[in-house]
């Protein structure tokens, strides 16, 4: 019996060694950034980056600039974080619920032609960003979406956000509609016909059983969704092209590109603009792996 | 309420350019209160026919009446109908309460108050008052059973479908819930229909009960002429456990013929059996007479296979020849002990077989009722 638990042991040492060397592979750059976040610009480069700060060499100053840099005060409704924010949620919850509903529709009503639209939906998750930069360009440049916003000064600085929100929900739209539909699949069909039984439209069946029932799948897809467009550069890069209208990606972006690297500020800049999706998991993290795990 | 008629209704589904022909031709009136019983083995057509019914599958032919409507094209809303599902069906993010209030908040115009007091009512009714604040997660089967059924009788239908409702729930539970069913249904008076694979179900339960096989209706009676007076072979195999033993025999002039024995025939029974030529010969477990000598020309001698003991009564496994395996059942009385290899002589009274035409299915000849008629007037 001795012998077997040695042996149990002897392999239990190398599975946690092992896993620790991973997480300390995984884990170095988040370390070596917060490190260098907390720096002066000095002990920076007097030391290995992944060290701790000591004394005269620790400050938070790269954070009161980054943030400054990214946002600046709150009130200030132009700052790249309230930016992307402004774009984020609305794209977000937009997708979902479009989404939402074309899965609804496309599961659980019978109607011709369906196998044809959702393929569709299916193609719409493989078209690349790049593909579609020129033709996007071009389409909003045809649409000329300022004119119509003329008349509302708030909007009308803001005009790539807008173009912003409407093409990544658009881009979000076929995932979250893939998403929600194998959600729906995997719901009791005779519960449904129950309802439609009771006298409920589909409208009606859609508020009152589909809908409520999609919380765990809400918080999937919305922290996807969030992710994918808070951290967006491409489109954000070519449809956005006022500075005051600057979303996160950019202005970190920007901040490399002045005469001296400034590491510090940088990587700090890095974290302000992680923090909100992070948020976002923190926020939805118990529904998202309901979700995740699929139950109903 | 009101009566329900199927009218040569039809479903033809479309498998891949071939059609699959689910429901064919079938015609019944229920009349107004009754409980009508669906039975059939599964794939029979059984559920397609009660979804008809509710409007959720359309049929490809035939008309359905409620209350001398024609609802054939109507959505299930605009039925006024309710049903009970197999998987109890329930929202499971709605308390008890919730469920069983969302069809009269969708499909009347009730106020709140309204609603709250029939639900309360009927939750007392179904004893299920105490659980009307929970959710449908924390029940056991048997309470979401209830649940479902409450669900069904707050909306006060027309009619009720029932979809093997009680096929979920254990033994035991089983069988209280469908003398509850039944004491419910005669209580509130509603027509209903109830589909069930279950032919103890449909025995006990049924008003009337319509056999279904293969998409055909097979015969509407009522439990008792159903298994007495079966319409044709697969009734008789369907209806009853253990099922009818059947013989397959070649008619002659006086006698029918088989492969393990003889059987003489009355000048009666010959008439019944007019131009056929190859007869199943049907007999009832309980019809099979165990004696220990045989004198008549019914008397056959057989081996006991085996015995299955139920309490109440023995089921006797029987074969013609020592070693063979077996190939009837005779029930008998449960005090009276055989054992296996032990050979007895098995009884078969004219009077209690059943015969039909093998190749039709027809029946030619059902048992005699004088003995029943005693007991069963209504025979």
């Amino acid at each position: 019996m001795s012998t077997d638990t040695e042996g149990l042991s002897v392999s239990r040492v190398a599975l946690y060694a092992v896993l620790v060397a991973m997480a300390l592979f995984y884990l170095a750059p988040l370390e070596t950034g917060l490190m260098t976040a907390i720096k002066t610009q000095d002990a920076f480069f007097s030391s290995t980056p992944f060290v701790p700060p000591f004394g005269d060499g620790f400050t938070l100053q790269p954070w009161y600039e980054a943030w400054a840099q990214m946002q600046g005060p709150l009130t200030d409704f132009s700052g790249a974080l309230y930016n992307s924010a402004f774009v984020a949620i609305p794209a977000t919850v937009l997708s979902g619920l479009i989404g939402s509903v074309a899965a609804y529709g496309l599961t659980n009503l019978n109607w011709r032609g369906q196998a044809g639209v959702l393929m569709l939906f299916v193609a719409g998750m493989f078209v690349p960003y790049q593909s579609v930069l020129v033709p996007l360009t071009r389409f909003w440049t045809i649409v000329g979406l300022q004119n119509y916003l003329a008349g509302v000064p708030f909007l009308a600085q803001r005009v790539g956000l807008i173009e912003l929100i409407v093409t990544h929900t658009a881009y979000g739209i076929p995932i979250c509609t893939i998403l929600f539909r194998s959600y729906y699949a995997s719901f009791d069909q005779s519960m449904l016909e129950a309802a439609r039984i009771d006298g409920a439209t589909f409208t009606r069946i859609y508020q009152r059983i589909i809908f409520p029932l999609s919380k765990p799948m809400f918080a999937v897809v919305l922290i996807y969704q969030f992710t994918q467009v808070w951290n967006d550069f491409l489109f954000a890069l070519v449809l956005v092209s006022s500075p005051t209208s600057e979303v996160a990606t950019i202005a970190l972006n920007k901040l490399q590109g002045s005469m001296v690297q400034q590491y510090n500020v940088q990587m700090a800049a890095a974290f302000v603009a992680a923090l909100p999706t992070l948020l976002v998991y923190v926020l939805f993290g118990d529904q998202f792996a309901e979700g995740v795990a699929g139950e109903t | 309420m009101a009566e329900l008629t199927l009218d040569h209704i039809t479903k033809v589904y479309d498998d891949d350019g071939s059609d699959i022909v689910a429901v064919d031709d079938v015609s019944i009136d229920i009349a107004d209160g009754e409980f009508l019983v669906l039975v059939g083995p599964s794939g029979c057509g059984k559920s397609t026919t009660l979804r008809m019914i509710a409007g959720l599958e359309t049929a490809s032919s035939g008309d359905i009446r409620l209350g001398g409507d024609v609802v054939t094209g109507r959505p299930p809303r605009d039925r006024d109908i309710a049903m009970v599902f197999q998987s109890y069906a329930l929202y499971p993010h709605m308390t008890v309460r919730q469920n069983m209030s969302f069809g009269l908040e969708e499909s009347t115009d009730m106020s709140d108050g309204e609603i709250d007091s029939v639900v309360t009512d009927t939750a007392e009714m179904l004893s299920i008052a105490a659980l009307l604040d929970r959710k449908p997660g924390e029940l056991s089967g048997g309470q979401q059973q209830r649940v479902a059924l409450g669900r069904a009788i707050v909306r006060d239908p027309k009619v009720f479908l029932m979809d093997e409702p009680l096929s979920n729930l254990d033994a035991k539970l089983r069988s209280q819930m469908r003398t509850e069913l039944q004491r419910l249904q005669e209580d509130l008076g509603v027509t209903t229909v109830y589909v069930t694979h279950d032919q103890t179900e449909a025995m006990t339960m049924g008003d009337r009960i319509a056999i279904l096989n293969d998409g055909e209706l097979q015969q509407v009676a009522t439990p008792l002429e159903a298994y007495h007076q079966p319409a044709n072979l697969f009734v008789a195999g369907f209806i009853g456990e253990p099922s009818m033993n059947f013989f397959e025999m070649e008619a002659r002039e006086d006698r029918l013929s088989g492969d393990q024995f003889d059987y003489p025939i009355s000048q009666e029974t010959r008439e019944a059996v007019g131009d056929a030529t190859n007869v199943t010969l049907g007999i009832r477990p309980e019809d099979v007479q165990l004696v220990e000598e045989g004198s008549g020309e019914h008397d056959f001698g057989t081996v006991v296979d085996v015995v299955e003991p139920m309490g109440n009564e023995n089921n006797v496994y029987l074969s013609f020849e020592t070693d063979g395996a077996a190939e009837f059942v005779a029930t008998i009385d449960g005090m009276r002990s055989l054992d296996a290899g032990q050979p007895v002589v098995a009884r078969i009274p004219e009077d209690a077989i059943h015969l039909f035409d093998t190749d039709t299915g027809e029946t030619l000849k059902n048992r005699s009722l004088a003995e029943l008629e005693e007991t069963e007037p209504r025979f």
